[in-house]
């Protein structure tokens, strides 16, 4: 269950070494209010959403948390594992790197951790129909995005402005 | 063209609608190019995303498993020491909780006791050291196929995949490791509990076979390490088969290579290769 914390702490302030220290807190506060833990509830569930809720109060603290919430790209990049070929799917890890935490969050827990809307939104603290919008906003985006076609290089353009037949 | 929403195609790539609705999304798209491409279009972002995450994970089991080799002292960076701690508090956390929730008795040694003592714990089986009993525990994974598998047929890669396929009744991975070292050497069906086992061998250049095996079943998708005796193991479950890296490599060794395998995309439906008669040869000629 270790390295499916740290990913959603990583993914949640995308960088690793800040997301470390995330996880690291959030373990002390689960370790010492333990007894908010109800019998039943899915533990991966619970940690989960205290991660989520940690990293909230304390954004909730800072100055200025708009700012504070951004991530850099080549943190983000690290988090990657690229042995295999070293290949880095860059267009995914670009279009995630530019999301809010909690679109980037909701992907995770539904495609990376196979969570029902139900299960994401309690992590999340919210309605199943947010998460089911989050969704459908986020994958129709990055399928337009995969999708979308190369711009025309300029010497292309200008030879359809001209064609041969028209030329003095 | 029909007008389908972006909410009901993304419910149906993500497996959401009910099989009515399944069927009718299907009758659409088989007759509208339109809307098979968007759907195509987000099947596929559905599937990137799912390995963009895959990846994310498969480094933090690396540096986990980094975690569990026992290190010098005076190696220990300040985030090492920080993950080693971390290790320690999420393995606290999780033993606590299941002792909240299931009253597990349970004490933590080691829990007060800094850094330095809390490894992640590589678990180890003891091994049998009466031979007989050791051959005969091999020779009851042997069964018919084992022997029915020819000898011949091992040099076609497709037609192993292909046997072990059909043997094991559903499709599994059987991975190229010559980039790690290791040459595909042969495989064998062998069976577990009645049930078919495969077995694909691997040498490297020196030491004993790396073996990879493979079971019909479900299980934790997560790779956990595992020793028996001085053999070495990884576990973990994906689309219906539960695969076991075994060798006498390193743990870092055999964790990379199953990470490797785990990251590899599943196989395609295996169909019987052409056999080889002179029609046949014709026809690719």
């Amino acid at each position: 269950m270790l390295p499916r914390l740290m990913r959603f702490a990583d993914v949640l302030v995308g960088e690793r070494g800040e997301g470390t220290g995330l996880l690291s807190r959030a373990l002390h506060c689960m370790l010492a209010e333990q007894y908010r833990y109800q019998v039943g509830t899915a533990l991966d569930v619970w940690a989960f959403g205290e991660i989520y809720r940690t990293w909230l109060h304390e954004l909730r603290g800072h100055p200025n948390p708009v700012a504070q919430a951004k991530i850099a790209d080549a943190g983000f990049e690290d988090l990657f594992y690229q042995e295999i070929d070293g290949y880095l799917d860059t267009p995914v890890v670009g279009f995630l790197s530019g999301l809010p935490a909690q679109q980037r969050l909701t992907l995770l827990l539904v495609y990376g951790e196979g969570f029902d809307h139900e299960d994401a939104g309690r992590v999340l603290d919210v309605g199943t129909d947010i998460i089911a919008a989050r969704l459908v906003r986020v994958s129709a985006a990055l399928a337009d995005r995969l999708s979308a076609r190369p711009p025309a290089p300029a010497a292309a353009i200008v030879e359809t402005l001209y064609p041969e037949g028209l030329r003095g | 063209m029909t007008e389908l929403s972006d909410e009901l195609l993304v419910a149906y790539v993500d497996g959401q609608l009910a099989r009515k609705q399944t069927r009718a999304v299907e009758k659409v798209f088989d007759q509208d190019d339109i809307i098979a491409a968007r759907v195509e279009a987000l099947k596929q972002a559905h599937n990137r995303l799912e390995a963009a995450f895959e990846a994310i994970l498969a480094g933090e089991e690396m540096d986990v498993s980094a975690v569990s080799v026992p290190v010098q002292e005076s190696s220990l960076s300040e985030r090492s020491i920080l993950k080693v701690a971390l290790a320690g508090v999420g393995i606290a956390v999780a033993l606590g909780l299941a002792a909240v929730g299931y009253g597990w008795p349970l004490s933590f040694p080691g829990l007060n006791s800094g850094t330095q003592g809390v490894m992640l714990p590589v678990q180890t089986a003891p091994l049998s050291t009466d031979w007989q009993e050791e051959a005969a525990r091999a020779h009851a994974l042997l069964s018919r196929a084992s022997v029915e598998v020819g000898v011949e047929s091992q040099s076609n890669p497709d037609f192993v995949a292909f046997q072990l396929s059909q043997i094991l009744g559903t499709n599994l991975k059987i991975p190229n490791l010559e980039p790690q070292g290791f040459r595909f050497v042969r495989a064998q069906a062998l069976r577990s509990g009645g049930a078919p086992l495969t077995q694909i061998l691997y040498l490297g250049a020196t030491g004993a076979p790396l073996a990879l095996y493979a079971k019909k079943g479900e299980g934790s998708g997560t790779l956990t390490e595992k020793h028996y005796g001085e053999i070495g193991t990884v576990a973990w479950a994906e689309d219906g088969v539960a695969y076991l890296l075994a060798g006498e490599a390193e743990d870092s060794l055999l964790m990379r290579i199953a990470t490797k395998i785990k990251l590899e995309p599943a196989p395609p439906l295996r169909s019987a290769p052409k056999a080889q008669t002179p029609v046949n040869g014709a026809l690719d000629r």
